[in-house]
């Protein structure tokens, strides 16, 4: 009984093989067609004749956040010492808090103990500042904290000196933790206080703060990578080490680069959940704009469903710095079986991102295998690129050897930087999918590239002549040298 | 001295018509036509530096034909020179090397000097006018230094006129005079500019033909037997075994000015002057170096505080300059004079040890 897998499997049968074949030529005539065709209406395009629509990730239907409870109200201000009065002096432990307290921004700004702990912060008397007749509330609890934090955040009027959102506590409830908390009653979940700390609270712009962009990945892997935390979950714990090897990681944590991602950029902070297929695109776009345009006008763009987005090729957390490597497998393709791109139940196209987890996969014959129509465009765009970076390096290879040899290569190096500039565009231009677009600037770079190595191997010349002239000028001035010695003799056998 | 001209017998030609207007006989004959000790080592290094300043003054003014000494212009004319002007790369970067090798050759010619005692009595005056052109030349150095307006150009005159502004007293009103205002700008490449060219060229001259002065009428000291002091007993010594300096001497000086300009010609072509991208007072580069010449102080002033790092270089320079006053010692040879000896000896490995480190950067 042969199973779904060795069926799929090329090269098992002329049959299958005929069938297969049938198959891909119909996904990629569709593909051509799509192509052509660069806004083809919703739901009428020659995708949905050719190829069933994937089934998009089921929404889970958002629970919505409780109602904000009130703010504590207690007599006095952040002025009454009472509480701190007395909880420095009980135990080092206490004495701790207070001082945390001290030197948070709340603490700055005028909110006092019992604006979370409620009791009366003007009495120095245990039984009247922590009197339940007072208000005293004590320590709240997990789910309590979110509402207490919501209280004040989320008020527009009283956020408004500080100039900061008040929608953290309905995005809190829109994230996986917020979700969990109200719909599972699971406490474990990371809440406000876990991220921003008790007592301590730091602004976010404070570079000491858990929160600031280059600390939230050890803070998100505080939980995340940890196996403990989460095994119910049955969620991967290795994100923190991929994302630090990723180009991403490199940049944020080793180069301190702000305008690289921290986890909180593609997952969101407080709405914290990780991208749906059909967001990933628009999440990455948040930074590189330019490229999802250009990604845009391509004919994966209009690939409904799970069709290739930006992590088919890039991944997610263990994001490469991209190269040529990534058009096609070197020493040939693997021997894929169909159920890589395609459902075994209908053929649709399913690009789900666990499919492409092995980087190794993550290349165009992947599923634009070398029997496909498509495969000799997928080819040209590779040799076109290939061709225009291999001119890029071999002109900066001329350069440096001119600079090596101490000739002076700025008007070199400014035109290598052209045609860096265009061997970027052409890069980028990959996302259209379209050849002549590519092409364009691919001849664009490789013109360029000329020019600059021309400037070089004339610098290359220059240096070569002047080795030359030198032998000569010595050869000159040791048959002066030769003559002066000659006088001398002369002149010491005369003496 | 079949060459000398003797009035009576005047040549004809050009020589005898300038010769019967002038009378310049006598004043070439004393001029050429001493005779010098034949014990005498000169290793030809002061020649050398000499030839040296020529080279500099010759390339020199040609670079300055298409140099312009404005920040926006500056560097642009350095790349044109040497990118563009036909054999503009050989004459800055002959410039470039010379300027090294002068440096280089003073140094030597100090030490020489220093190890045959030729400082002492009666050539005390020689000595400090030598002193003065030491300084001179590193002055050309770090003017000229700042020039070419490269990255490395505008940092390392950054920090140079930061360490002449350390000076005690006058540090701040000497860091004003350098830079002519605030930080190293316009008006601090305009007067580097000026200084190098004009101030320092006439004073270097005017000095080298005091100094030559000198030698011309005290001869060379004999590195053997000390001068006869007046009014002391003078000294056992066989009589003096004389040479002629023209055309003997000079012979081997001009072999000795051809080697230096081989080598010149060699490090030209090899290793032409290079020029970093263009200075921006807002872009620090991760490590600024000083010429070769400077590191001892630069390495100097990372390990001491820096008072003491400013203090101790020019300290050192008034001890060198005033050394025939300080050192009275009569005796010549090295071996009889151990504790001027071991000075030296100490003096040059601290300063090769601080010229390692600060260069290993």
């Amino acid at each position: 009984m042969p199973t779904t897998r060795s069926i799929l499997r090329r090269g098992t049968g002329r049959s299958i093989l005929l069938a297969g074949l049938v198959a891909v030529a119909g996904l990629v005539l569709a593909a051509v067609t799509a192509a052509a065709n660069p806004e083809p209406p919703a739901g009428t395009g020659p995708w949905t004749l050719a190829v069933a629509q994937a089934t998009p990730t089921p929404e889970i239907p958002l629970e919505s956040a409780p109602p904000l409870p009130t703010p504590i109200a207690h007599p006095g201000d952040a002025s009454s010492t009472g509480c701190v009065d007395c909880h420095s002096a009980v135990d080092a432990k206490q004495a701790a808090i207070a001082d945390d307290w001290r030197s948070s921004v709340h603490a700055k700004e005028g909110v006092g103990c019992a604006d979370c702990h409620g009791g009366d912060p003007t009495s120095d008397e245990i039984t009247v500042g922590m009197a339940q007749a007072n208000g005293f509330q004590g320590v709240p609890s997990r789910d309590e904290t979110v509402g207490l934090c919501g209280s004040c955040h989320a008020n527009a009027d009283r956020m408004r000196p500080y100039q900061l959102a008040t929608d953290q506590y309905s995005k809190y409830f829109s994230s996986v933790h917020g979700q969990r908390l109200l719909t599972a009653d699971d406490e474990r979940v990371a809440i406000c206080t876990d991220c921003h700390g008790v007592h301590d609270v730091k602004p976010a712009s404070d570079p000491t703060a858990d929160v600031y962009p280059f600390n939230v990945p050890a803070l998100c892997a505080s939980c995340h990578a940890d196996a403990t935390k989460m095994e119910p979950y049955g969620i991967p714990t290795d994100q923190y080490e991929v994302y630090k090897g990723s180009i991403h990681g490199i940049q944020l944590l080793q180069e301190q680069d702000l305008r690289a991602p921290s986890c909180a950029s593609c997952h969101g902070s407080h709405d914290a959940k990780p991208p749906r297929s059909d967001e990933v695109v628009q999440v990455c776009g948040k930074c590189h704009t330019a490229t999802q345009a250009l990604y845009e006008q391509s004919a994966h763009s209009r690939v409904p469903g799970a069709g290739p987005k930006c992590w088919t090729c890039h991944g997610t957390h263990d994001v490469g710095q991209p190269d040529e490597s990534l058009f096609l497998h070197e020493g040939g393709v693997p021997d894929y079986v169909c159920a890589t791109c395609h459902s075994p139940v209908d053929q649709s196209l399913r690009l789900e991102l666990d499919r492409f987890a092995d980087p190794a996969d993550r290349r165009c014959d992947t599923c634009h295998h070398e029997q496909s129509l498509i495969y000799s465009q997928v080819e040209a765009i590779a040799n076109a690129i290939g061709g225009a970076a291999a001119a890029y390096d071999s002109a900066l290879v001329q350069i440096d050897d001119a600079a090596a040899l101490g000739m002076i290569v700025t008007d070199a190096d400014v035109a290598a930087q052209g045609a860096r500039t265009e061997l970027i565009k052409a890069r980028a231009s990959v996302h259209t999918t379209k050849l002549a677009t590519i092409s364009e600037l691919t001849d664009a770079t490789i013109a360029k590239s000329s020019e600059a190595e021309d400037i070089a191997n004339a610098k290359l010349a220059d240096s070569d002549f002047r080795r030359r002239a030198m032998v000569i000028v010595i050869a000159v001035i040791a048959l002066n040298v030769l003559v002066l010695i000659v006088l001398r003799r002369r002149l010491h056998a005369t003496a | 001295m079949t060459n000398e001209v003797r009035s009576g017998e005047l040549p004809g030609g050009m020589t005898g018509w300038v010769e019967r207007r002038l009378q310049l006989g006598p004043f070439i004959n004393a001029a050429l036509h001493v005779p010098i000790p034949r014990d005498a080592k000169t290793f030809y290094f002061g020649g050398i530096t000499l030839f040296l300043f020529g080279i500099q003054v010759v390339t020199g003014t040609l670079l300055a034909l298409y140099y312009s000494p404005t920040p926006e212009a500056a560097y642009e004319s350095v790349l044109s020179i040497t990118s563009d002007v036909s054999f503009g790369w050989l004459i800055r970067s002959i410039h470039h090397w010379a300027a090294n090798l002068m440096i280089l050759f003073l140094a030597l010619h100090v030490l020489r000097i220093f190890v045959q005692a030729a400082y002492k009595y009666p050539r005390e005056l020689t000595w400090i006018v030598g002193g003065g052109l030491l300084l001179i030349t590193i002055g050309f150095g770090f003017t000229g230094y700042l020039l070419p307006w490269d990255q490395r150009a505008y940092w390392a005159t950054v920090v140079g006129t930061e360490i002449a502004g350390d000076v005690p007293v006058i540090g701040p009103s000497l860091l004003l005079l350098l830079r002519g205002g605030a930080e190293v700008s316009e008006a601090t490449l305009s007067r580097f500019f000026g200084i190098h060219v004009l101030v320092l060229p006439l004073l270097i001259g005017g000095l080298i033909a005091i100094h030559l002065l000198f030698v011309h009428q005290q001869g060379l000291a004999n590195p053997k037997y000390p001068e006869p002091r007046p009014g002391r007993p003078a000294p056992a010594r066989p009589p003096e075994r004389l040479k002629p300096f023209f055309p003997d001497y000079i012979l081997d000086e001009v072999i000795a000015w051809y080697a230096i300009l081989a080598a010149l010609v060699i490090l030209a072509s090899l290793f032409p002057a290079g020029l970093e991208p263009k200075a921006d007072p807002l872009v620090t580069p991760e490590h600024i170096k000083p010429e070769w010449y400077f590191l001892a102080v630069y390495q100097l002033l990372k390990l001491v505080p820096e008072e003491a790092g400013v203090i101790a270089p020019i300290a050192l320079v008034l001890v060198i300059v005033v050394l025939p006053l300080l050192d009275r010692n009569q005796e010549v040879r090295p071996r009889r004079r151990p504790i001027a000896i071991f000075c030296a000896l100490l003096l040059l490995v601290a300063l090769a040890v601080l010229t390692y480190f600060g260069g290993r950067i």
